[in-house]
């Protein structure tokens, strides 16, 4: 038992930054079941490609010798920010040439047409790392900050990558509270989600509220690919699967279509992975180990689902006829 | 009855494009040509009499015979035919119920892992005794209880999620996979019941219940050579056999409950169908289907792991369905041959090629850029490499342009 | 001795009190008409009847049987089926493969009947497009048995969706709205048709309707709901004399034969 009190701290942080990753990747799939009522398949592409905007970014200023001379918060910067854009930009190609020539469609078809989407994306990455690299598994550079760890008393170390997540994770849901509670384009964003079609009688565009609500929730997946990058080092183009499903259930469990619940059920889902890692094995005596997180992620959303649906926070999306 | 022209036509093209295996054996496109003749029959305005005599040559003889030229062939349609047998049981669920299972790979992994495990010596780490492996006379007996395991498992994941919406119940079937592969992948410990991700070799084949006959008759045929044979025709049949089960459903009663659910549920409730029920038998068949076919693939490949039954094995099966149409037996069967045949022939053999060209050192010269020596050319550029890719495009320009499949399913004529 | 008797019927949805104790009682050989004005709970009258929904309270007898709590399936097996307000057929399905859906409950071919191709479920198959096809006769859609049920028009639509009702072999049929959307003369044929329906193919006809000349035309007796009670009920005569009825329903001095809406 002491050995499971020792460890706690480590597992309280592991969980925590893993929260806010899920968290971040599930606005994406939240906002967009919020508006269209399906689920984005390809979201977790979406995701993998600001892990790979980051390591290319930083690949390139270190082959440029720039990685050592540069601030690294500078570096940090321009690296989350350029992943964040060009995960945003591609979530709104993907809607426009994926999703809204399916709009009128059942919700199966564009769902069908989204796995596709997120089979293609995933060799279309590999693809073009393969031409460019000549390899497509890559390793972010080390930046020696990241590494550094910070006490925090009572024996609690915290490396400043996790520090670096939660602060970032915690910046921009914040800006996005913001974002869609306090501004104009924010208060469009949940009139379409609550009537697309009355939304459309009162002026408002729906098809390019759809793009923002795909560049919004694309950007959040694409910084929460930059942060995986950076804190776990590896990505392929195939990392994304398991992020992404988790991060869609932790949209379920917080109640599709719910932002603050996305929230929620990702750290909620953290946590619970980040103890079933550790203490599943301590509790079992051995029997079951770390290796049944994934699978614990999934008999999670198969309860939820079928125990709660609604999620945590409840469902905001609109009634069906009526 | 009366012989036409196109009678002559379609003979003279099964005649031609089998010479054409026979003095090409190592080309790629000359038994596409000879593969193409199923569908030249298929589409040729003759009776249904000529159609089945055709085929039936061309199955049960032709292709067999091109097989003793180049063994690849025999390979070729017997995944053909596993992957026809997996799309048709797909396309109940799918095509017929409308339910979008993404899981579907679960039942094949749980008939290949039920084989696998009693086939082998691998029961031997759980079951006292050393029984194990089982003789392969026990194969046929498996074979049945797989469809029985089959529709039990594919009935006990629909009783939960048949209340969620489809686009749930598609993850929620995704991830029921993830977990069945993530137990396999496992259940090496604490107690070892599949060997992990080691996987479990060496299974059983099949027993060579005719091997007596065969020698009575004078032959003495060497195992090795007759197995290629033995499971061409044990495919075949066992495709066949879920053609003909497949199309039964569909013209009774059942068939048309799962059409009318699939429709509009509360109509077909509203018209005296127990809907759960219907439900939980479209997904116990296809289920059966996939298990049974499990059970041939782990006999067939000897050794078996969890990588054989990974998400993207099926979404493939369910590419094959879209390709061809949902709800339609034809589409099934069009689409698992098309794209097992674009993966195993077309990609590869585009992808020998890229091989060859890439050794052969030529050097081009393009302005601007200078020399390139085609050896530069990235391994992994190999499209039998990018199989993700072509499912993806699949399902999306299939989604696009002609949701409804190659062969979408007819209007019957007459009765 | 009543086929069909609901006695105190009441559904609630959250505040919403969509039906409030409604007594009804359908005899042999008898065609009764559910009206009123819109949102007045007819349809709701309808799913709770056929089971899509559970009443609050109240009971439901069909021959001396509850059918409260039973599923829809269950509720046709026992002799009661039904069409929908906006036409609900199987679009991708035949004329022929909708009418034997709704044979569904008729035909007793098990599983194994059906993979062996016995021959019980052979015959069963062959008797069941039989009568099949008399159906699509009497809808007057013959010639059109293998047509997309979706490529037919909107008449045909509806004829064949009554076929469709029919084909369960009901003992009562409920029509929503059958005439809707239906010019005076196609809406007239369809009277005949119903009436002709009584003793021949059904002990009893249930419709909601807007029509007041079919209404007027065809039916025993009347049954008027307003804001989920009912106001009335009668022989027409009675009914459209009722004040209640004239101002719940029609408003005040606007009663004319067709009040179509």
């Amino acid at each position: 038992m002491e050995l499971a009190l020792d460890i706690l701290p480590q597992v309280l942080v592991d969980g925590i930054v893993l929260g806010f990753m899920y968290a971040l990747i599930a606005l994406g799939y939240t906002m967009v079941y919020g508006v269209l009522e399906f689920i984005n398949f390809a979201h977790s592409e979406i995701f993998v490609l600001g892990a790979f905007v980051g390591v290319e970014i930083l690949l390139l200023l270190e082959s440029a010798g720039h990685l050592a001379t540069l601030h690294t918060a500078f570096v940090l910067l321009i690296v989350i920010l350029s992943g964040m854009l060009l995960s945003g930009l591609a979530a709104v190609a993907l809607e426009r040439v994926a999703y809204r020539p399916l709009q009128r469609s059942p919700r199966l078809v564009a769902l069908i047409s989204a796995i596709g989407a997120s089979f293609f994306l995933q060799d279309a990455l590999r693809f073009f790392e393969s031409l460019w690299r000549n390899t497509f598994y890559l390793t972010y550079p080390t930046l020696d900050v990241l590494d550094k760890t910070v006490p925090l008393g009572l024996n609690v170390v915290v490396p400043v990558k996790s520090l670096l997540v939660i602060v970032t994770a915690l910046v921009a849901l914040a800006v996005l509270h913001l974002f869609v509670n306090r501004t104009r384009l924010g208060a469009a964003i949940r009139a379409v989600a609550q009537d697309p079609d009355t939304a459309s009688l009162m002026g408002i565009p729906v098809n390019r509220v759809i793009a923002l609500t795909f560049f919004v929730g694309g950007a959040m997946g694409g910084l929460a690919g930059v942060l995986f990058g950076l804190h776990y080092s590896l990505v392929n183009p195939y990392s994304g699967f398991f992020p992404g499903l988790k991060a869609f259930t932790a949209a379920v469990l917080g109640g599709i279509g719910n932002i603050p619940g996305a929230m929620l059920g990702g750290m909620v889902l953290g946590m619970l992975e980040a103890f079933a890692a550790s203490y599943l094995s301590i509790l079992t005596d051995g029997a079951f180990g770390a290796e049944y997180k994934d699978v614990f992620a999934f008999v999670v959303l198969i309860l939820i689902l079928i125990l709660r649906p609604k999620g945590l926070l409840g469902e905001k999306v609109r009634e069906e006829g009526a | 009855m009366k012989v036409g022209l196109t009678h002559v036509g379609v003979v003279a093209y099964i005649i031609a494009s089998s010479a054409l295996v026979f003095v090409f054996p190592q080309s790629v496109l000359a038994f596409l040509c000879f593969e193409a003749s199923l569908l030249v029959i298929y589409y040729a305005s003759v009776d249904q009499t000529t159609k089945f005599c055709l085929g039936t040559i061309v199955l049960l003889v032709l292709l067999p015979l091109l097989g003793s030229v180049n063994g690849y062939y025999l390979e070729v349609a017997i995944q053909v035919g596993i992957f026809v047998a997996l799309a048709l049981g797909l396309n109940i669920v799918v095509g017929f119920v409308g339910l979008l299972n993404l899981g579907f790979v679960a039942f094949y992994a749980i008939g290949a892992y039920l084989w696998a495990i009693f086939g082998s010596p691998q029961a031997n780490h759980f079951l006292p005794g050393n029984l194990f492996p089982l003789s392969s006379v026990w194969f046929f007996p498996f074979l049945l209880l797989s469809v029985g395991v089959g529709a039990l498992t594919g009935a006990l994941l629909g009783l939960p999620v048949l209340r969620l919406r489809g686009d749930y119940l598609a993850v929620v079937t995704l991830g029921f996979a993830e977990v069945v592969r993530a137990l396999v992948n496992n259940f090496d410990k604490p107690i070892n019941i599949t060997n992990g991700p080691k996987g479990i070799t060496p299974i059983e084949k099949p027993p060579l219940f005719f091997q007596p006959l065969l020698e009575f008759l004078g032959f003495s045929v060497n195992p090795s050579t007759l197995y290629p044979f033995y499971f061409y025709f044990l495919v075949l049949f066992i495709a066949m056999l879920t053609v003909v089960v497949a199309r039964r459903l569909e013209e009774s009663r059942i068939g048309r409950a799962w059409k009318a659910i699939r429709e509009d549920e509360i109509a077909a409730a509203a018209m005296g169908i127990p809907v759960v029920r219907m439900k939980l038998l479209g997904l116990a068949v296809g289920a059966s289907f996939a298990s049974a076919v499990g059970v041939l693939f782990a006999a067939k490949q000897v050794f078996i792991n969890p990588e054989s039954f990974t998400f993207m094995e099926s979404i493939g099966v369910l590419a094959m369905v879209i390709l061809g149409g949902m709800g339609s037996i034809p589409g099934a069967i069009l689409g698992a041959t098309g794209v097992t045949i674009l993966n195993l022939q077309v990609l590869k053999g585009l992808s020998l090629w890229l091989n060859s060209v890439r050794q052969s050192g030529i050097v081009l010269s393009i302005p601007l850029f200078g020399d390139f020596t085609l050896s530069q050319i990235p391994a992994q550029f190999e499209p039998a490499k990018y199989e993700r890719m072509v499912f993806g495009l699949i399902l999306i320009l299939m989604m696009m342009f002609r949701p409804q499949g190659v062969l979408p399913p007819r209007q019957k004529r007459g009765h | 001795m009543a086929l069909l008797e609901l006695r105190g019927i009441s559904k609630r949805f959250g505040g919403l009190q969509a039906l409030n104790r409604v007594d009804l009682t359908l005899e042999d050989g008898m065609i009764a008409a559910l009206i009123g004005p819109n949102g007045a709970g007819k349809t709701t009258l309808f799913h709770t009847l056929t089971g899509i929904y559970r009443p609050d309270e109240g009971e439901i007898h069909f021959i001396g049987r509850s059918l409260v709590g039973l599923k829809p399936d269950k509720i046709t097996g026992a002799g009661i089926s039904r069409t929908f307000q906006n036409i609900r057929l199987f679009a991708h399905m035949t004329v022929l493969e909708n009418i034997l859906v709704g044979m569904h409950c008729r035909i007793s071919t098990s599983l194994w009947g059906i993979l062996l191709q016995s021959q019980g479920a052979h015959r069963q198959e062959r008797d069941a497009a039989r009568r099949a096809m008399e159906l699509i006769e009497l809808a007057g859609l013959r010639g059109k048995e293998n047509e997309w049920a979706h490529q037919l028009s909107y008449g045909e639509q509806r004829r064949l969706e009554i076929a469709r009702a029919l084909a369960a072999n009901p003992k009562v049929l409920l029509l929503d709205e059958p005439t809707a959307g239906m010019n005076t003369t196609e809406a007239q044929s369809l009277m005949m048709l119903f009436k002709d329906l009584i003793g021949r193919y059904v002990q009893a006809v249930l419709l909601i309707e807007h029509n007041m000349r079919v209404v007027m035309g065809i039916s025993h007796r009347v049954y008027v709901l307003d804001y989920g009670e009912k106001i009335a009920e009668g022989h027409p005569d009675e009914v459209r004399r009722d004040p209640r009825v004239i101002e719940a329903y029609l408003g005040p001095g606007t009663w004319v034969g067709d009040a179509q809406s």
